[in-house]
C-alpha cells in the first residue's frame, strides 16, 4: 500500500528533488535470456556449474514442485499455458514493431527540435549573405548616381531642344503670315492695274477706228489668200 | 492448491486481513511515472502516447467544461484495462469480477453526471427523457420508459462489467477443466478443447480491453448529455 501511495503522490511533486542534471539513459536495456532471466544470473552460476547450471536448477525446481505436489496440476495449468502462449506470441510478433514505433516517436521529438535549430541557423546565414550583398551594392553607389545624373541631364537637354523648336516654329509662322500678306497685296495691285488699263483701252477704241481696223483686216486676208493660192 | 471454481472470485484475504486494497492498487506500480527527462525510454514514450491517444478520443466530443473530467476518466480507463488484463494471468484475482466494486465505481460517477446535468441545465437534462418527434399519445409511456432507462444506467454499467469478466473467467476455468480431465481419457478431444481454450483466451483479452473502454465511453456519453 505504501508503495502505491508513494507512487500516486508523485503527482504532487512540483520541483525536482535535486538540481543536478539527470544521468543519461543507457543505450540498451539489460541483457536477458528467454526474455525473463537476466544474463547476470547465468554469469553468476557459470564458474561453479558451467553452462548447463541454471537450466539444471530450473528443471530441478520444477520437477521438485511437481513431484512433491507443492504445485498441483489443475485446470489453471492448462489455462496458464494458453495465456502464456498468447502473450509470448504477441510479444514475439509485435515486439520489434512496437519498439521501432517508440523509437520513431522519440526520433520525431528530437528531429523537431533539431529542425528548429537548423532553421534558425539557416535563416541567420541567409541574413549574412544578404548583408554582404548590400555592402557590395554600397560600393557601386557612385556609378548609380552618375548614371542617374546623366539621365536627368539628357532629359533636361531634350526638353530644352523641344521648346526651342516650338519657339522657332511659332516665329516662322508669324513671319510667313506677314510675307503672305505682302505678296497678296502686290498681286491685288497688279491685277487691278491690268484691269484698269484694259478697261481704258477698250473704252478708247471709237467706232470709227473699229470699222477701219475691220476693213484693213479684210484686205490683209484677201492678200494672204492670194498669196496662199499662188503657193499651192 | 486444489481450486474449486469459486476460489477465483473470492476476495483475497491473508490471515483475516483483506488484501483487496493491495490488489486494487497494484496496477499503479506497473506504470512508470514521467520523469523530468525530455527523451524517455521506450515504455515511458509509449505510455505517454497511449494516454494522449485515449484522452483525445474521450475528450473530443465533450465541451470545455467536460474536460475537467479528463483525469478521472483516463485513470478509470487505465485502471480497468490493467485490472482486466492482469486478471487473465493464472492464479490472479480480478477485482472487477466483484459486483460490489463495479457498482461502487459506476454509481457515484453516473450520479455525478446526472446531478451536474440537473444542476446546471435542468430543463435540457430532463428534456433528454423524451426523444424528438414522438407522437403525442405515446409521450407519457415514453417518459416512464426513458426514466427507467436513466435510473438503470449505473446498474447496467456495473453489471455489464461484472458479468462479462466473470463469465469469461468462468468459461476459461470450465473449458480448461474439461481439457485437463479429458486428457487421459480422449486425448484428441482434449486437444480440440485446448484449441478452443486458445481462441477463448484471445477473445478474453479483447473483451477485457473492450469492456474497460465501453465503461468509460458510456460514462463520457452520459457526461456529454448533461454537462
Amino acid at each position: 500500500v505504501v508503495c502505491s501511495v508513494l507512487h500516486a503522490t508523485r503527482q504532487l511533486h512540483t520541483t525536482q528533488q535535486s538540481l543536478a542534471p539527470l544521468p543519461p539513459l543507457p543505450e540498451k536495456g539489460g541483457e536477458v535470456r528467454h526474455g525473463l532471466i537476466p544474463e547476470e544470473f547465468f554469469q553468476f552460476l557459470y564458474p561453479k556449474t558451467g553452462v548447463t547450471g541454471p537450466y539444471m536448477l530450473g528443471t530441478g525446481l520444477v520437477l521438485y514442485l511437481l513431484s512433491k505436489e507443492i504445485y498441483v496440476v489443475n485446470h489453471e495449468t492448462v489455462a496458464s499455458a494458453c495465456i502464456l502462449g498468447v502473450i509470448i506470441y504477441g510479444i514475439k510478433r509485435f515486439g520489434p514493431d512496437v519498439a521501432a514505433f517508440a523509437d520513431k516517436l522519440n526520433e520525431e521529438k528530437v528531429a523537431k527540435a533539431l529542425a528548429v535549430k537548423n532553421e534558425a541557423i539557416e535563416s541567420l546565414q541567409t541574413a549574412i549573405e544578404e548583408e554582404k550583398k548590400e555592402q557590395w551594392r554600397v560600393e557601386g553607389r557612385s556609378y548609380l548616381f552618375d548614371a542617374k545624373r546623366n539621365n536627368v541631364a539628357m532629359l533636361l537637354e531634350a526638353n530644352y531642344r523641344e521648346r526651342l523648336m516650338m519657339v522657332y516654329n511659332e516665329v516662322k509662322k508669324r513671319l510667313d503670315y506677314q510675307v503672305a500678306m505682302q505678296t497678296l497685296k502686290k498681286q491685288k495691285e497688279q491685277d487691278y492695274m491690268i484691269q484698269w488699263v484694259e478697261k481704258n483701252v477698250i473704252q478708247s477704241i471709237t467706232p470709227q477706228q473699229q470699222k477701219e481696223s475691220i476693213a484693213k483686216c479684210i484686205l490683209d486676208l484677201k492678200a494672204l489668200s492670194k498669196g496662199a493660192h499662188a503657193a499651192v | 492448491m486444489n481450486l474449486s471454481f469459486f476460489d477465483q472470485f473470492m476476495s483475497p484475504s491473508l490471515l483475516g486481513i483483506p488484501l483487496i486494497l493491495i490488489s486494487l492498487l497494484f496496477p499503479t506500480l506497473l506504470f512508470p511515472s514521467p520523469d523530468n527527462r525530455w527523451i524517455t525510454n521506450r515504455i515511458s514514450t509509449l505510455q505517454l502516447w497511449f494516454f494522449q491517444l485515449i484522452t483525445k478520443q474521450l475528450m473530443t466530443p465533450l465541451n470545455k467544461k467536460g474536460h475537467k473530467w479528463a483525469l478521472i476518466l483516463l485513470s478509470l480507463m487505465v485502471l480497468l484495462l490493467t485490472i482486466n488484463l492482469l486478471g487473465l494471468l493464472p492464479y490472479t484475482f480480478t477485482p472487477t469480477t466483484q459486483l460490489s466494486m463495479n457498482l461502487a465505481l459506476a454509481f457515484p460517477l453516473w450520479l455525478a453526471t446526472l446531478l451536474t446535468g440537473l444542476r446546471n441545465q435542468p430543463s435540457i437534462a430532463l428534456g433528454h427523457l423524451l426523444p424528438e418527434g414522438t407522437p403525442t399519445p405515446l409521450i407519457p409511456a415514453l417518459i416512464l420508459i426513458e426514466t427507467t432507462s436513466l435510473l438503470i444506467r449505473p446498474l447496467a454499467l456495473g453489471v455489464r462489467l461484472t458479468a462479462n469478466l466473470t463469465a469469461g473467467h468462468l468459461l476459461i476455468q470450465l473449458i480448461s477443466t474439461a481439457s485437463t480431465v479429458l486428457l487421459p481419457i480422449m486425448p484428441a478431444v482434449s486437444l480440440l478443447t485446448t484449441i478452443i481454450l486458445l481462441l477463448l483466451t484471445i477473445l478474453e483479452v479483447a473483451v477485457a480491453m473492450i469492456q474497460a473502454y465501453v465503461f468509460v465511453l458510456l460514462l463520457s456519453l452520459y457526461l456529454q448529455e448533461n454537462i
